[in-house]
């Protein structure tokens, strides 16, 4: 459990630190179980700074965001650090993107948090409805969430409100740190994601039908992009006019060619943080399609993203004896 | 009924998608012709450098503007022009194979060959071959782009 008076201390100290610009964390919402980013340029704003299992968000897509002016003649870029707190998937994305050269290493400073799992805004608010006011959650011991609802106290089960993600994650702990707030969570067994095993025993045909399904619903709010840590860059293809991969109108035919389009780019790079699907707003289960990608990869070129920030990126390299029974 | 069904199958003739590199399978399909080799007029041939050219969002691409099947085709491994973009397209193709068929989408109608300059009569029997194949699983429709006004 992590302790925010020590979060609190530690962030404090980073962004007194005189080549730390600001400090990127979580701090409580307005309403219900929502969350929001924090931003700390000083030791005062601190003060905000919270962790709970509600934290969810995956704050690595912010450093990237952050807009570079043009400079003055004789005016020089300006070095300075970002502090982010990283939670196991969010380290993995930032070793990712440093692979890909997108960061600097010496550009973050990590401030780690080992995560039990985070719960999942969808079914939690789906559980308790229209809360005007911001409730926290905190995880006891007998693996139960416990919150406080206008005076009554609820006692769920951690299994019913943590993420899908969670529950097959590898890494809790995050893989590259400055500064571990508390005790490194030890190693579980995590689940198989089965929701990916009971698609793919599905024939062909039935497989199509579902994703019609979900396709056909996509508006194409580019939620998924905006909110994914590794889709970061300048211009999409998506947003192409010359050459246009993908058209803007609103059907089955371009809804399609997105969506293949985003888990292609995400091969050998997804680390299954889940922020994609907790964005969607019409819940298409994006993960499932990188969680496949995940796999395939895996087996067949004994991938894993975001492990290694030396590591070569997955489709710029191969190996001679990569697979190709497919090719004749 | 059902043998109108079986007529309307046999009269059905895809629409072949073929993305040849220019060094080794453009040539071998240029040897196919010269050697004078019969066969099926279903593939649409769009040369390209390299077979690592082909952005998988070509066969995406392909598919929506009404291709049956698609055909990637480059020099056998080793032998690349430029060193090694037949086995980047390698892995691209795998992945892109392996996602398309997870979404319900048949995996024959994506092809990958290796056909060297010197291979026109494999470049024919490919040809052959993977016009049955498109052929059996019949149109691809599941995400043709609507006709437009």
């Amino acid at each position: 459990m992590v302790e925010n008076k020590e979060l609190i201390r530690v962030v404090e100290e980073t962004v007194s630190r005189d080549d730390v610009k600001y400090v990127i964390g979580y701090k409580r919402g307005t309403y219900g179980f929502q969350i929001k980013p924090a931003f700390a340029y000083s030791a005062k704003d601190a003060k905000e700074f919270f962790y709970s299992p509600l934290c969810a968000k995956n704050l690595a897509t912010y450093p990237l965001l952050e807009e570079k002016l043009p400079l003055r003649r004789g005016e020089e870029a300006e070095h300075k650090k970002i502090g982010i707190v990283v939670k196991g998937c969010d380290s993995r994305a930032i070793i990712q993107i440093i692979q890909e050269k997108g960061l600097e290493r010496e550009d973050v400073v990590l401030i780690g948090i080992p995560c039990k799992g985070v719960i999942d805004p969808k079914k939690i608010a789906k559980r308790f409805p229209k809360q005007s006011k911001f409730v926290d959650v905190e995880e006891n011991s007998n693996d139960e969430y416990v919150l406080e609802i206008s005076g009554t106290s609820h006692k769920i089960p951690k299994d019913e409100l943590l993420s899908d993600v969670c529950k097959s994650c590898e890494y809790p702990n995050p893989l590259l740190y400055d500064i571990l707030i508390g005790e490194a969570e030890e190693e579980f067994q995590p689940e198989h994601f089965n929701r990916v095993d009971e698609l793919e025993e599905k024939t062909i045909e039935e497989r199509w039908e579902y994703w019609e399904k979900h396709f056909q619903n996509c508006i194409r709010c580019y939620a998924c992009r905006e909110a994914c840590p590794l889709c970061y860059c300048k211009t999409c293809m998506a947003d192409l006019l010359e050459p246009q991969w993908v058209r803007r109108s609103v059907n089955l035919s371009e809804n399609t060619a997105w969506n293949v389009m985003r888990a292609f780019h995400l091969a050998g790079r997804c680390i299954s943080c889940g922020e994609c699907e907790r964005a969607c707003p019409v819940n298409i289960p994006l993960m499932e399609l990188n969680k496949f990608v995940e796999k395939e990869v895996k087996e067949m070129f004994d991938y894993t993203a975001g492990l290694d920030t030396e590591e070569k990126p997955l489709l710029g390299s191969f190996r001679p004896d990569d697979p190709e029974d497919f090719i004749s | 009924m059902s043998t109108q069904k079986k007529t309307e199958l046999e009269e059905f003739e895809p629409n072949i998608i073929g993305f040849l590199c220019n060094w080794c399978s453009y040539a071998g399909a240029d040897l196919a012709g010269t050697s004078r080799i019969q066969y099926p007029p279903n593939v649409k041939i769009i040369k390209v450098m390299c077979s690592g050219r082909v952005n998988p969002m070509y066969i995406i691409n392909a598919f929506q503007q009404g291709a049956d099947g698609v055909l990637v085709s480059g020099c056998h491994p080793g032998d690349c022009h430029y060193t090694h973009g037949n086995y980047l397209a390698r892995r691209r193709i795998a992945t892109m194979k392996k996602l398309l068929e997870f979404l319900g989408i048949e995996p024959d109608r994506v092809r990958m060959t290796w056909v060297s300059a010197a291979e026109g009569r494999k470049y024919a029997d490919v040809v052959r071959e993977v016009t049955e194949d498109i052929k059996k699983l019949g149109p691809m429709t599941k995400f043709r782009r609507e006709k437009e006004w």
